[in-house]
């Protein structure tokens, strides 16, 4: 099959985050140090030699940006200093860019003030929207119960609602990942019930993320590991994601504490504001490699996550303490964060959420699959004389 | 002839300002226009020939730092107009060492030359001092040892300072020289002996310049020789002194892989053939003359006298050649290839002393073996006759060289003579496994590329990937690296790992440089007046470099390159015309022979 070579791709990356990937000259230590790296997905060498050859049809086809969790020791290693490390997560914004079909994603990893603009606008859409529905059949000295500014019942049918948007734009994204990479980037048979033999990767990567545990250097992180903490994160969000979606009218009800449901909205919150915190101070500090270069969309990211984690405290512990106008004032504030939030998410890095363990999938797959090809082409006898 | 200046910068140069040289330059004879092109991408050929022809220019001066980036686009407009190719002339300023104090006037010179169609090294030759008729070389290794003997063969006084105890250098720790697998000491030692008993040369051991001062064609040196110990004229190197000597410290000959006494002969063929004794470990010289002493005692020819001093030696010299080396960058701080603690990690120079047939395990290729320092009751790791011979043996190229942290220059000599280990442990350890990890073969020299293909035919395994790892698994060394060429990644198991050391200046470059005022370049070696035109001269009168400590050459380009800088000062001894510092050298004297040639 032919490649058709895209010159100016290496260019269009720099908006991404690569910008010494014209450094390399093809060491190998990268892909020798990387403990991820093995004989079917080598990389990060690989994908640096397909950027500066420009093969853009090969890339979007590759797995390898995604099993990568960017421990740094390539970019440590480095004696071009060209940031192996730096490029998988740019490539990977790119994928994140390339399996979005509405090419808004695009848009927002390119220009900062688009991104922003646009959370912004939602948000005050959203708030336009929420503070009409409120002083139309409500009081905003009420916030659960008969006449409540916000009831719980229209929030549970709005979050559904963005929810849905939501969960539509991820299914198509997944199954454009799925087509570039089953489809046009595996060149041998992939039998159907390979799918089903490794359906156990998906859940088992995604709520453990063993991979990212394995690249640890614990010398480094003594105390905050940030396997731990992503994955307190990763827990954290998904919970809330299920509170908010199914339990909310639970959640909302009464000033007095359920604790069957806010159990868990508490450890997700420990969780998140952990999370937000340590990902803020390291990448202010700047004192690993991995956080040393910050593309833009990673500030805009853990800022909004951690005033959306800010403002509902806030609106938690006003409701709790009889303050019920506050409580609908954060609310309102909340919800400005959460919808922008969740309608951004399939065109931005939280989407490797759904990506990541995804992609673990189709690589296990893919193994398999090849393993299996290997073993027909050898069990054909070769007549060498 | 109609001239249009263009200046070409590719990058800044924040010593040269370039708006006053096209200002000057616009202000000398026959120049049309003057132009800056500080954009990055080549100028386009539209441009430029509608330029020739609106100005109808006969001739183009391309002035900046590399101008020969932008010949080839001015070419071929020339070429499109119908111009004359020929006048396209370059003011490179980087070329003709338009730096350090008077950048600005050396740029305006070479801008002047250029539109004036002259040669700049031919207007700008400083002169007018004598010449003194002894030279004075600093490093006795085989760069000065070439350059004192061409000097001394045409009858004029070398001195030759040597920092050690005996001439030699790098190359007398050598086995074989690449790519001819000569044995490196027979070269070597006739050239070491004749430069021992030439009556022209005074040979300076154990001496350091201290002092340089006067100006070009008359230094005045001051020299420190520090005491010896030992009557080198005496001496029979009968090796009794040694015998009784009780302290132990490590050889610097063998890089530290065998003991030597305090007093001691650093090799057998060593020029001056006499002992020395090493004052920071003699114990009678630690203790003030309170302790031991027993060399004295026994010595037949009565010639060791530790209560020696040192002198101080004052000369006089038309010409010095630095002839310093190099030295091997310390890889204990690239912690991934595990020097220093795995026993088998060996350095290059390190594997050279044990191939070597004078080194401390006869020439054989063997392994460290594991025994008991009874005295300190710890184990060590040591080369002995009896080690066990490497059934795998790693050698990875490139380990420092080529790597922004550490050099970012590429070394030269290691790629070849890591293929010279290749073929040297095939050679001598049957049933072996050699592994190659390399960058890029830099396989330059006549004879280089036949050498490295017939190591491969050899049966090495040469791996087109450089290796970061090498790890110890249960105690078996594993080498980890990406072999590309195959597309995978490969894990060999190896009992001794050779590394490429990349190479840097030898220690005292910097106060040399500082000394005598020659100029070093970002990595340290000594900066040389032209790369291309005079590669041997620096921007000091009377001051040449040769081998090494300019840059990193190989033995055959050293050798050539000592000779060259012999021709410099025998052109100096001989023309009578003296010679001057080049920064002496004003724009105007520049300028008007420049004319004088011009009108010629």
């Amino acid at each position: 099959m032919a490649i058709r070579v895209n010159p100016t791709f290496i260019d269009d990356l720099d908006r991404f985050g690569a910008e010494d990937v014209q450094l390399c000259y093809q060491c190998g230590d990268c892909s020798t140090v990387c403990p991820h790296a093995d004989d079917m997905y080598k990389f990060p060498r690989k994908s640096m030699r397909f950027l500066q050859m420009g093969l853009e049809q090969k890339i979007e086809t590759t797995l390898e940006p995604w099993l990568c969790y960017y421990c740094g020791q390539c970019s440590e290693q480095c004696p071009r200093e060209a940031d192996p490390g730096e490029t998988m997560m740019s490539l990977r914004r790119w994928l994140i860019a390339r399996y979005d079909l509405t090419g808004i994603a695009h848009k927002f990893f390119k220009s900062r003030p688009i991104e922003i603009l646009t959370i912004l606008i939602v948000a005050f859409l959203t708030s336009g929207f929420l503070l009409y529905y409120g002083f139309s059949g409500g009081n905003l000295n009420i916030y659960d119960g008969e006449g409540a500014f916000l009831p719980s019942r229209f929030i549970h049918s709005f979050d559904l609602t963005v929810g849905s948007i939501l969960l539509i734009f991820l299914i198509t994204n997944a199954i454009h990942m799925w087509y570039l990479v089953m489809l046009k980037g595996t060149n041998f048979r992939v039998p159907w019930w390979i799918y089903i033999k490794q359906i156990y990767q998906l859940p088992w990567h995604f709520l453990t993320q063993k991979r990212y545990s394995e690249c640890e250097k614990k010398h480094e992180h003594p105390v905050f590991m940030p396997w731990l903490i992503h994955l307190g994160l990763m827990l954290g969000y998904v919970t809330m994601l299920i509170l908010v979606m199914v339990f909310i009218e639970q959640l909302q009800a009464g000033p007095e504490i359920r604790w069957s449901v806010h159990i868990f909205g508490y450890m997700a919150t420990i969780g998140l504001l952990t999370g937000t915190f340590y990902f803020i101070r390291n990448r202010l500090r700047k004192n690993y490699v991995q956080y040393k270069k910050s593309h833009g969309t990673d500030w805009v990211f853990v800022i909004l996550l951690f005033y959306i984690v800010l403002t509902g405290i806030l609106q938690h512990v006003f409701h709790r303490t009889g303050l019920n106008a506050s409580a609908n004032i954060t609310y309102v504030l909340h919800l400005m964060g959460v919808v922008p939030w969740l309608l951004r998410m399939p065109f931005c890095k939280w989407s490797h959420l759904i990506y990541r363990p995804l992609a673990m999938y189709f690589a296990e797959i893919r193994r398999d699959a090849f393993a299996r090809q290997e073993l027909i082409i050898q069990s054909v006898p070769v007549l060498i004389k | 002839m109609r001239t249009g200046v263009f200046f070409c910068q590719t990058q800044d140069n924040r010593n040269l300002n370039i708006d006053s040289i096209a200002k000057y330059s616009a202000n000398l004879p026959d120049v049309e226009t003057v132009q800056i092109l500080r954009t990055k991408p080549i100028p386009k050929i539209d441009f430029i020939c509608e330029q020739i022809k609106s100005n109808s220019l006969e001739r183009i001066v391309l002035a900046g730092d590399m101008p020969g980036y932008f010949k080839p686009v001015f070419t071929k407009a020339v070429a499109l107009t119908g111009g004359n190719t020929n006048e396209i002339r370059l003011a490179s300023f980087q070329e003709h060492g338009a730096k350090g104090e008077n950048a600005m006037d050396r740029a305006k010179a070479i801008g002047a030359c250029a539109t004036m169609g002259v040669p700049f090294p031919l207007a700008a030759v400083p002169g007018g001092n004598p010449v003194n008729h002894a030279t004075l070389i600093i490093g006795g290794g085989i760069a000065g040892i070439q350059a004192a003997l061409e000097i001394a063969n045409a009858g004029k006084q070398v001195y030759l300072v040597e920092q050690t105890g005996t001439i030699g250098g790098h190359m007398a720790m050598f086995d074989k020289t690449f790519p001819t697998l000569d044995c490196a000491a027979c070269i070597l030692t006739p050239k070491m002996v004749s430069v021992g008993q030439h009556e022209m040369i005074r040979l300076l051991t154990k001496s350091n310049v201290i002092a340089v001062s006067g100006k070009p064609g008359s230094y005045r040196v001051k020299i420190r020789q520090k005491a010896r110990y030992v009557d080198v004229k005496s001496c029979v190197a009968c090796n009794i002194c040694a015998e009784v000597c009780p302290v132990k410290v490590k050889s610097e000959f063998d890089a530290g892989i065998s003991l030597r006494k305090a007093i001691y002969i650093p090799f057998p063929q060593a020029v001056p053939n006499a002992y020395l004794v090493d004052e920071t470990s003699c114990t009678y010289i630690l203790s003030e003359g309170k302790k031991c002493g027993a060399c004295m005692k026994k010595c037949p020819k009565e010639c060791i006298n530790l209560n020696e001093t040192d002198k101080i030696i004052d000369i006089e010299v038309g010409n010095i050649i630095l002839a310093t080396g190099y030295e091997f960058l310390d890889v204990s701080k690239i912690e991934q290839y595990g020097y220093g603690v795995y026993p088998n990690v060996l350095t290059s120079i390190e594997f050279e002393r044990i191939t070597n047939a004078s080194g401390t395990t006869g020439g054989r290729i063997v392994t460290k073996t594991k025994v008991l320092d009874k005295k300190s009751g710890k184990e060590e790791w040591i080369f002995s006759p009896e080690g066990i011979p490497p059934k795998n043996v790693a050698l990875i190229h490139c380990v420092g060289s080529r790597n922004k942290k550490y050099n970012p220059y590429c070394s030269r000599v290691c790629c070849m003579y890591s293929l010279k280990f290749a073929h040297l442990i095939k050679e001598k350890v049957p049933n072996v496994n050699v592994y190659e990890f390399y960058i890029d073969m830099r396989a330059f020299g006549k004879g280089y590329e036949e050498f490295a293909e017939r190591i491969k035919q050899e049966g090495t395994f040469v791996v087109r990937g450089h290796s970061a790892s090498v790890a110890m698994n249960n105690g078996q060394m594993v080498v980890r690296g990406e072999d590309i060429f195959n597309d995978r990644l490969v894990e060999f198991k190896v009992d001794m790992v050779v590394l490429a050391v990349g190479l840097v200046p030898s220690g005292g470059t910097e106060e040399i440089s500082r000394m005598l005022g020659v100029q070093r370049d970002t990595d340290g070696w000594f900066s040389e007046l032209d790369y291309n035109g005079s590669p041997t001269d620096t921007d000091k009168g009377g001051i040449y470099v040769a081998g090494m400590c300019q840059a990193p050459k190989d033995i055959p380009d050293t050798v050539a390159q000592a000779s060259a800088v012999a021709a410099g000062v025998l052109r100096s001894l001989t023309s009578g015309k003296g010679i001057g510092h080049m920064s002496s050298l004003s724009l105007s004297e520049i300028e008007s022979r420049a004319k004088k040639i011009h009108a010629i």
